[in-house]
């Protein structure tokens, strides 16, 4: 996935643990884990607001656009259509 | 009642099919049975210890205390009936238990409340995949058995007359069943995104 999940980074430096944002969130750890590891296929607002409210971010601070092969694969097949 | 989960008509069917399952074994326990009794008996002829005459046909009437039967069997059992007969009916049975094996599974899973697994939607697959193989071996067995008798000869008494049967309704729950799988594959796509969905 294109997209990458920084929640490391923002709790590295709001030395924060995972286990106290979930408290906050009210979101299990395995889901966090999931969000955390990048293996989650979407975010609702509803926890994107949390997150951002309890870390005192922007989602942008959390969430980063990166070029991959299969966005490359995309592009070239709607150029072609 | 329901039709998912515990004590629903899942769970019912999935019970039906247990038993189907063993009927369909006890069937091709009977075919090759059948399929052996038939070489013993071929070889016992063929070495003379039999006559050939136990294989020859016969017409009559059965008759004893409260029953009457009638047998008509001209050709006997030749073994360009035989063949063709035990055969057919090898791959009808051996089908048939693929797909029971695989609707078992389904209904396993409709009976635990989660249909939208990804593996019902190979299941389905594989199902209509061994439809269409039991219909199209017909077709290959009628002809083979047309062949068998152009090189060999009709059996002397047998009446066969052939015609190309296309079970319409085997096609068309083939096609229904190719939808349905993947009417499952977006199912368990979608679960798998709602289950990944934080």
């Amino acid at each position: 996935m294109a997209i990458r999940v920084t929640l490391d980074r923002m709790l590295l430096e709001r030395r924060m643990s995972l286990t106290e944002l979930c408290d906050r969130v009210g979101i299990t750890l395995a889901n966090l884990s999931i969000l955390k590891t990048g293996k989650a296929k979407a975010i609702r607002f509803s926890t994107l607001n949390a997150l951002c409210r309890e870390l005192a971010c922007q989602p942008g601070d959390i969430l980063s656009w990166e070029a991959s092969a299969e966005d490359e694969v995309e592009e070239q097949e709607m150029a072609a259509e | 009642m329901k039709a998912l989960g515990k004590g629903s008509i899942a769970s019912f069917m999935e019970v039906a099919l247990k038993i189907t399952a063993v009927v369909l074994w006890v069937f091709l326990g009977c075919v090759a049975a059948a399929a052996l009794a038939y070489a013993v008996l071929n070889g016992l002829i063929a070495a003379g210890a039999v006559s050939p005459d136990i294989l020859a046909g016969e017409r009559g009437r059965v008759e004893g205390s409260g029953f009457e039967a009638t047998f008509d069997m001209d050709s006997g059992l030749a073994w360009q009936v035989v063949a063709p007969a035990l055969l057919s009916a090898l791959v009808a049975i051996a089908g048939g238990l693929i797909i029971v094996r695989r609707l078992l599974k389904l209904f396993e899973s409709f009976r635990s409340g989660e249909p939208f697994r990804k593996e019902n939607a190979t299941h389905l697959r594989v199902i209509w995949i061994t439809m269409m193989v039991i219909e199209l071996s017909r077709y290959a067995i009628m002809a083979l058995t047309g062949l068998i008798i152009t090189a060999f000869g009709e059996p002397s008494g047998a009446d066969m007359t052939f015609r190309l049967n296309v079970d319409l309704m085997t096609w068309a729950s083939i096609l229904v069943l190719i939808v349905l799988a993947e009417v499952f594959r977006e199912g368990a796509r979608l679960r798998e995104e709602q289950e990944l969905t934080i």
